[in-house]
């Protein structure tokens, strides 16, 4: 029961074995999490909003009948194209697109694997910045995310809350007074926000000092994950960390729970990379840095896992200035880039393990333009 | 489903409120002896009008930085949720565990293996349930925070004709046993009455 029921977040993509010879998903725009800017934007890759709403007047999107489903799927969207809503959105019909292409949208944090791999009639509404996306029929009704760049707290929530406002007023809302807004599962029940920040900590990592980190977050109901990897195995150096509290503390608050905990971690971990880079640590340090360069530059095969140590591990040296001639959106986009959805998309076809690795290899090389 | 307070014997059916300033500062739940005990029991009849009430609101206009008003709610917590969902069952559907909720037909052991609730109304049906799990998982209770009803800010009133608007408003919510809104709205006619402009209702 204690079980979190999150959405899948930003969950890890390199397990899946889906695979087509389609393409033609939309262009490759690069969202919030790409642009390597904002504020702290050397370690906080990216904040993101999640507000979770349903509608009165219908049994929450597991237990609701397919042709329920899809009214409610056909009433959402024929509200959110309603003029006057706050942002530009486009409907993404998932059925219409193939399972690859639903990857793509995974990888890019713009839907779930639930939704994509759902069954019932749900949709998607992406606006072309990819910085805010609503899921219809997820599991809830309403799953409405924003990304903004770097440590940006208060201008995501600012941003949701401008949505969340114009959605209460064209959609029936699910709410009391007493539980907030009522949600499929407990454990979003209340403000139904999850606020989670993107953070790129190899200092605390290879310092070993990252569980110390993650307890300062966990000391307040924070949870600290892995951004890629299954489970709580954090790969690349990358963690999300976001609340889990969401009733009994308004938006303020968790933004100040968030606030709080991250902004230690950030602190710690400038302080360990400087560290890192004085005295004797130094020349261990430069010699990892240097290593992945070289494995980039040199390998023919890249896991997954490999490349996210190696992308983590050039995206301290770009950001300690250790490294030069490629920029740390460049990084990024070698990472969205690199996933198996991206991958076979890029191919327009299905490849299996043995093939993505190869190309990802050719990949990483073209984007960081470090080919020999 | 809450024990007094008092005797932590008896259920508790009478909720004392402490408001300063239009916030719940803090809260009392007593069983209806213990709460006769103490002075603050709920009539047996109940008035028309609970005009002791709308007075210490009232009261807290008139002289301006008083304590607390201590308003005394008895039986049914759901009237502060009013403006929530229509029809709302009463407390007395939570005890109806076996059957399956009537929004969604969900049951109990449904419930109670997946974690998840049905649709909207199951949060009454299986209130006894989920009371004491979102106690687990979110060490509370009850929301604070955004909603749509607190969107609806009260209108900016300017003129006589306002307050006399807000007064009726206020009138409605306090014989609507609606006390939260009732206390904001006390606020926002403080506020008109210094000469400031409202600031609605919602923070």
């Amino acid at each position: 029961m204690s079980g979190n029921g999150d959405d899948t977040d930003f969950d890890a993509s390199d397990f899946d074995e889906s695979g087509s010879d389609q393409s033609g998903a939309p262009e490759f725009q690069g969202g919030a999490w790409l642009r390597g800017s904002g504020p702290d934007s050397d370690i906080a890759i990216c904040t993101r909003v999640r507000l979770a709403r349903n509608l009165v007047g219908y049994h929450f999107s597991p237990q609701l009948a397919e042709e329920q489903a899809r009214q409610l799927r056909d009433f959402v969207i024929d509200r959110l194209q309603k003029p006057g809503l706050p942002e530009q959105l486009a409907i993404v019909d998932l059925d219409s697109i193939d399972e690859l292409e639903r990857s793509v949208l995974v990888e890019r944090h713009l839907i779930s694997r639930e939704l994509a791999t759902s069954r019932r009639p749900r949709a998607a509404a992406i606006d072309s910045d990819e910085s805010v996306a609503i899921m219809v029929n997820e599991e809830d009704h309403l799953r409405m995310q924003v990304f903004e760049s770097g440590l940006e707290l208060d201008g995501a929530w600012r941003r949701a809350e401008r949505l969340d406002d114009a959605l209460m007023q064209r959609l029936p809302i699910a709410w009391s007074e007493e539980f907030g807004f009522q949600t499929s599962c407990p454990t979003n029940t209340g403000t139904g926000l999850r606020l989670s920040v993107m953070l790129h900590l190899p200092g605390l990592v290879w310092s070993e000092d990252i569980e110390r980190a993650t307890n300062v977050a966990q000391k307040i109901h924070l949870a600290v994950r892995g951004l890629y990897g299954e489970g709580s195995r954090a790969l690349g150096d990358f963690y999300q960390v976001s609340n889990q509290i969401t009733l009994g503390r308004d938006e303020e608050q968790i933004i100040d729970d968030v606030r709080l905990a991250v902004g230690r971690i950030v602190t710690w971990e400038r302080e360990v990379r400087e560290a890192l880079l004085r005295g004797a640590a130094r020349a261990r340090t430069l010699d990892r840095i240097h290593r992945a360069l070289g494995t980039i530059e040199r390998a023919q095969i890249l896991t997954s896992e490999e490349s996210l140590g190696c992308l983590s591990a050039l995206r301290l040296g770009l950001e300690e200035k250790v490294l030069s001639g490629f920029t740390v959106a460049d990084v990024n986009r070698a990472l969205l880039l690199s996933q198996p959805g991206h991958l076979q998309r890029e191919s327009r076809q299905r490849l299996d393990p043995d093939e993505r690795d190869e190309r990802r290899a050719r990949l990483v090389r073209e984007v960081l333009r470090v080919q020999l | 489903m809450q024990y007094c307070s008092a005797c932590q014997t008896a259920l508790a059916s009478v909720v004392i409120l402490d408001l300063d300033d239009g916030a719940v500062t803090g809260s009392q739940h007593l069983c209806p002896t213990c709460a006769e005990q103490l002075g603050v029991a709920q009539p047996k009849t109940p008035p028309k009008f609970s005009a002791e009430i709308l007075e210490d609101l009232l009261g807290g206009l008139q002289a301006p930085g008083a304590g607390s008003a201590a308003g005394s709610e008895a039986g049914n917590e759901d009237s502060a949720a009013e403006t929530g969902s229509a029809g709302k069952p009463r407390r007395g559907a939570a005890r109806q565990q076996a059957d399956a909720c009537p929004g969604c037909g969900m049951t109990v052991s449904e419930f109670r293996s997946k974690g998840r609730l049905g649709c909207p109304r199951c949060y009454e049906t299986y209130r006894n349930d989920l009371v004491p799990l979102l106690q687990r998982i979110h060490e509370a209770q009850s929301h604070r925070g955004r909603l749509p009803g607190r969107l609806a800010a009260a209108p900016p009133a300017t003129d006589e004709r306002d307050l006399a608007q807000l007064r009726q408003r206020l009138e409605d919510a306090v014989r609507g046993e609606r006390y939260e809104e009732a206390a904001k709205l006390r606020d926002d006619l403080r506020r008109l009455e210094r000469g400031e402009s409202s600031e609605g209702t919602h923070s």
